[in-house]
Order: C-alpha cells, then sequence, then structure tokens
C-alpha cells in the first residue's frame, strides 16, 4: 500500500473521521456562500460524483469499464419524469424510477456480464445507446429530442425543497448515505471477491466463488447508485432530455473515473471534481471546452494512467522514501499499490 | 410493396456506406486489437474536408480525393504519434482514441459550425432516375458501386498480395508473424492508415447521403461499431454481412417501428452478441 492511503487507512480512525468532517463541513458551507453558482456548481459534483463512484464499484473493483453507465442515470431521471407525467406521486416516481434502473440492469446484467475486458465495452456502450435511442426516439413516452419536464420537486415533511441550498443538503445527506454503503460494499467479503476477480479470475473460480453472480450482482448494485444519481440529477435540473445520456457524456463518466484513477473510489470522485470545476469554469472562458476534455483524456492516458489518487500515491510514496518509512509498516505491503492500472486485468 | 422496395434500397445503400466505415474498422480491430473510436471523428473530419475542398474547386472527385488523404495523413500521425505509446493495452488504446474523438468532433464544430453541411455529387449524379414506379436517387448507386468497388479492392489486396496475405497472418497470430521477421508495426501502420483513408472517403459520400452535423461522428460511429460486433471483428464478409444486416434493419426500423428504431437495430446485436461473441464470421473473441 502506497503512502497517502497508508497514512489514511492506518491513522487512527479519529484522525480519519476529521478529514471526513472538514470536508463535510467544507460541503455544508457552500450554500451560505451565497451565490447560486457555488450551490449548482456542488450539486453537480455530488451527482456526478456519485456516478464515477457508481462507475468505480463495476469498473475499477470488479474490472469491467462500462461504457453505458450514464444509461442508469437516464432511466433514472426519465422514470420520475415520467412517473410524474402520469401522475404518479412523487414518492411512488421516486420508486417506479428506482424499480425501471434495477429491472433495466438485471436485463442487460444478463447479457453483460457474460464477457469481458474489451468486448464488456463495446456491449455496454450499445446497451447505453438503446437506453439513448428510445429516449431520443420513443416519442411518446420521452418526449424525443425535447425531452421531459420534471414537475416539481417533492417536499421531505415539512421541509421544501424548491429552494435549492435546501435541495443542495438534501443531496448532500443522500450522497453521504451512498458513499458509505459503497464503501462498506467494497471493503466487504463481497467486495474483495469482486478484487479478486478483477486480479484473476480463474483462480476465484477455482476457489469456488460463483464469478458470474459476482460480477451480475456488482453490474446490478452499480447501476442502481447511477439510477439514485439520476433521480437527484432530475429533480436538480427539473429537465431531462437524450443529450444528458449521449455517448459524449458517457464517455466523460469514464474520464471522470479514470482521471482521479480507477479502484480507488475516492479517485472517482476527485475526478468529478475536477471535471466539474473545468466544465463549469472553463465553460464560461473557453468555448472549446469538449476539445479540453479530449486533450485531458489523452495526457491521463499518455502520462497518468492510474489516475489522479495514483499521482497522489507516487508522490506519497516518494515523501515517505524521503523522510524514511514510518514504523511498523511491512515491507511486503508497502510494494503493493492498491491502485491498479486498469491493464493488469484487461490484458 | 412499393415502399418496401424503397426501404430495401435505402438500406443496401445505406449498407455500402456503412462497409465503407466498417471494413477498416474490422481490419484494425483485427490486426492491432484497437477499439478505434476516433472512426467516427475520420469520418466526419474526412466528409467536411471534402465539403471545403469541393466548395473551393468545384470538383467532386477531388472533394473525395482530399477527404480521403487528408484523413490518411491524420491516420499516420495518429498511429506513429500516440497510439505506438500504449501499444498492447487495449484499454489504453480505446480511451485514447475517445479522446481524440472528442478533440475531433469540437474541432468540426468550431471549423465548420452546427449547420448541417450537404454535399451534391456532380451533374446527372445528383439527379434521380425512374426505375419502373419508383423514382430514386442516383447518388445512392453511386455510393453502393463505390462499396461493392473497394470490397472487390480488399478482396484482392488481403487475398492475392503478398501484404494482404501478412495481413491476414497478423489477424490471426501477430506473435508468429513477428517471429517470422516482418516489421509487424509497419502493416499495423499500413492497415491503420488504409482504415483511416477509407473513413475519409466515405465521410465525403456520407455527405451526401446524411449531410455532415455534429455529432454525426458518434452517431455512424455506433452503426460502424455495429457492424463490426454483428460480423466479426477482423473479418472482411463479416463486415460485408454485417453492414449488409444494419443498414436493412435500421431502414426497415425506422420505417416500420419509427419509436424503437435504434431497438430494432441495438437487439438483434445484443442477441448475436452472446449467441457468438467473435460474431458471425469472427475467428477468435475479443
Amino acid at each position: 500500500m502506497s503512502a497517502v492511503v497508508r497514512v489514511l487507512d492506518r491513522r487512527p480512525a479519529w484522525l480519519r473521521a476529521a478529514v471526513a468532517l472538514v470536508l463535510l463541513a467544507v460541503a455544508a458551507v457552500i450554500p451560505q456562500l451565497g451565490s447560486t453558482f457555488y450551490v449548482s456548481l456542488g450539486l453537480n459534483f455530488l451527482i456526478f460524483g456519485l456516478l464515477a463512484m457508481s462507475l468505480d464499484l463495476i469498473g475499477g473493483y470488479t474490472g469491467l469499464v462500462s461504457l453505458g453507465q450514464a444509461a442508469f442515470l437516464g432511466v433514472g431521471a426519465y422514470g420520475i419524469a415520467w412517473g410524474l407525467k402520469q401522475g404518479l406521486s412523487a414518492d411512488a416516481s421516486i420508486g417506479l424510477a428506482l424499480l425501471a434502473v434495477v429491472v433495466t440492469a438485471l436485463v442487460f446484467g444478463l447479457a453483460a456480464v457474460r464477457v469481458g475486458g474489451i468486448t464488456f465495452v463495446i456491449l455496454t456502450l450499445a446497451l447505453g445507446q438503446i437506453i439513448w435511442g428510445l429516449a431520443y426516439r420513443w416519442v411518446s413516452v420521452s418526449g424525443g429530442d425535447n425531452g421531459l419536464p420534471i414537475s416539481d420537486r417533492p417536499g421531505l415533511g415539512p421541509i421544501d425543497l424548491t429552494d435549492s441550498a435546501a435541495y443542495y443538503y438534501f443531496v448532500l445527506v443522500i450522497f453521504v448515505i451512498c458513499v458509505l454503503i459503497l464503501r462498506a460494499i467494497v471493503n466487504s467479503p463481497f467486495g474483495l471477491t469482486l478484487r479478486g476477480i478483477k486480479d484473476n479470475e480463474p483462480r476465484m473460480r477455482t476457489l469456488g466463488y460463483h464469478v458470474g453472480l459476482h460480477k451480475y450482482l456488482a453490474f446490478v448494485i452499480a447501476a442502481f447508485f447511477s439510477g439514485v444519481a439520476g433521480v437527484l440529477f432530475g429533480f436538480f435540473n427539473l429537465y431531462i432530455s437524450p443529450t444528458a445520456i449521449d455517448f459524449g457524456h458517457n464517455g466523460t463518466v469514464v474520464l471522470m473515473a479514470v482521471l482521479g484513477g480507477l479502484g480507488t473510489l475516492w479517485g472517482p470522485l476527485l475526478g468529478s471534481l475536477v471535471i466539474v470545476f473545468l466544465q463549469q469554469y472553463l465553460s464560461i472562458y473557453v468555448q472549446r471546452w469538449v476539445t479540453v476534455q479530449g486533450v485531458i483524456f489523452v495526457l491521463v492516458v499518455l502520462f497518468a494512467p492510474d489516475g489522479l489518487w495514483g499521482l497522489l500515491t507516487r508522490m506519497g510514496r516518494w515523501l515517505t522514501k524521503r523522510l524514511g518509512a514510518p514504523p511498523g509498516v511491512e515491507p511486503c505491503l508497502a510494494e503493493r499499490s492498491v491502485v491498479g492500472t486498469y491493464e493488469d486485468d484487461l490484458a | 410493396m412499393q415502399g418496401f422496395i424503397e426501404q430495401t434500397l435505402n438500406g443496401l445503400t445505406f449498407a455500402g456506406l456503412l462497409f465503407l466505415l466498417g471494413s477498416g474498422f474490422t481490419l484494425i480491430f483485427g490486426l492491432m486489437r484497437i477499439v478505434n473510436l476516433a472512426h467516427g471523428g475520420t469520418y466526419l473530419v474526412g466528409g467536411y474536408v471534402g465539403y471545403s475542398t469541393i466548395a473551393l474547386t468545384h470538383s467532386f472527385v477531388l472533394g473525395l480525393a482530399a477527404g480521403a488523404v487528408a484523413m490518411a495523413v491524420f491516420g499516420v500521425l495518429l498511429e506513429r504519434g500516440l497510439l505506438t505509446r500504449v501499444r498492447g493495452m487495449p484499454f489504453s488504446e480505446l480511451l485514447l482514441t475517445m479522446g481524440v474523438a472528442f478533440i475531433m468532433g469540437d474541432m468540426a464544430l468550431a471549423i465548420w459550425g452546427g449547420d448541417p453541411l450537404a454535399i451534391h455529387m456532380p451533374g446527372a449524379l445528383d439527379r434521380s432516375s425512374r426505375l419502373g414506379p419508383l423514382t430514386y436517387p442516383n447518388s445512392r448507386f453511386v455510393i453502393l458501386g463505390v462499396a461493392i468497388a473497394v470490397a472487390f479492392l480488399l478482396s484482392y489486396l488481403l487475398g492475392r498480395t503478398k501484404i494482404g496475405a501478412i495481413i491476414r497472418a497478423g489477424v490471426d497470430d501477430r506473435e508468429m508473424v513477428s517471429a517470422l521477421g516482418i516489421n509487424i508495426n509497419r502493416v499495423f501502420t499500413v492497415v491503420f492508415v488504409l482504415g483511416t483513408l477509407l473513413a475519409g472517403l466515405a465521410g465525403v459520400l456520407g455527405g451526401s447521403l446524411l449531410t455532415l452535423y455534429p455529432g454525426g461522428d458518434s452517431d455512424i460511429l455506433v452503426f460502424a461499431l455495429v457492424v463490426v460486433i454483428i460480423g466479426g471483428l477482423g473479418s472482411l464478409r463479416g463486415a460485408i454481412v454485417g453492414s449488409l444486416v444494419a443498414g436493412l434493419l435500421d431502414n426497415y426500423g425506422q420505417a416500420y417501428f419509427p419509436e424503437l428504431a435504434y431497438f430494432t437495430l441495438f437487439a438483434p446485436m445484443v442477441v448475436i452478441l452472446l449467441w457468438r461473441p467473435q460474431g458471425l464470421f469472427g475467428k477468435s473473441t475479443v
């Protein structure tokens, strides 16, 4: 394990809790800055951060990088839009949307987990395009190119969520809950099995693990969290259109995860922070934001294949070497990086 | 019935365009194992280069040549300049081409703007012919004709020439080819450039069939993926069958189930992928 991760992992629980609390405090202060721009920036970050982390569960931990993860965001957002249009209550619409996400994932997963490596990438791209195509063409249901409006944000008991700051706090709470669950999943025996499958699938099979079932579950769980992000996304924008789930946006989600570092959970969060920040800021000054995004893609692939998180851990490792390794660290663990490059399992 | 014949003709001619795109894509994948997501961008930029050349010189043939040659040069730069750096890492190659695809699409938007641009073929080719009760544009037959000619050329190149034999051997076992003393990297470049050249050519022809518009790159890329997945990666015969299936499915789907048009295209592809992951004519799995 490399230095920063080791520091974060080995330090007493109170320190990690303190770091988390500081980050949470920063997140909580944002609406108090009095600018709707920051609130919208924060909401974008939380929603796409959740989406990128859900991609990491299937891409980074299981070794199956999906190029169709935004499709599940789309199913979630279209689900609530359609439910509300039918006159269902907000709660029922959310239930319907998440059910639609899980059913879609259960069906798509049957196909997707049968293949691995590059075929999985192409297949999920195609599956994502099915959802996009339905959103684009199935006009009577999806509104076609014009998309669907989402009439209103539901209240939460006495709390009115129509105010964007209030909605921000609501999303923050959901986000934290989802992150805690995702973290629990990747650290559970189930999560370790996923990592085992990524590292050496034949061995896991020989050991008697039901590899296909694990992949299938990981696919569905990842899709579920993407769907949650979709519901939050829908109620944030109060509108959903096919553009949000097109090829480019599926690519952006992958970019967030890869830029941050696959298989680290926090890396994709960092990646989405950088991309959302650049996207919102640069698009003010630079018209050619997509080009910038493409250049980032190329640079990451060429120079930082294990992402920003990998760079950070390498920097930390370099620092600890300079400062001398802290006592009580087994050398064998120190050599083993948790930041697997994605090529290990696709080779 | 007349509608059905027209849809079939539309499907066949669209299949011609898809073949020009898919044959290069499938050869690049078969030999180099690269899923070139910049193939759609190459198509679109090739088309735009052709459009500008035609606007400048008023010669359709020069436009075709310019689109193809410009994209061949681009292919050399992409393959030699970037892809060699991540050789043998399929996911890095895929991501790299995706980044390049982003850049190409956005740059095309910056240079040629957001309005759809149509390329017109010269003289009689731009008019329609009567086929019994049907009036049908000649330009579509031109595309089908070019595709058939390219299919014959490619099958001659692959089946009857030395470089073709090397390419076929490379698709089967590139390590072995390399061990026999053949510079496989040079073969890689040749095939990659052949693919981008065909994509550029397809772009100019596609400009008359579909017009050129922002987003046209990812639209056509998805079709190229469908073609090679159905036909089998690395197989020329697969590319022919794949383009026919994709072209016809798409047109029947649009005509008879307009709301489910993409579904009618992708659902059969998913079924084929499940049943034969290597595609109908593919030899090896991905």
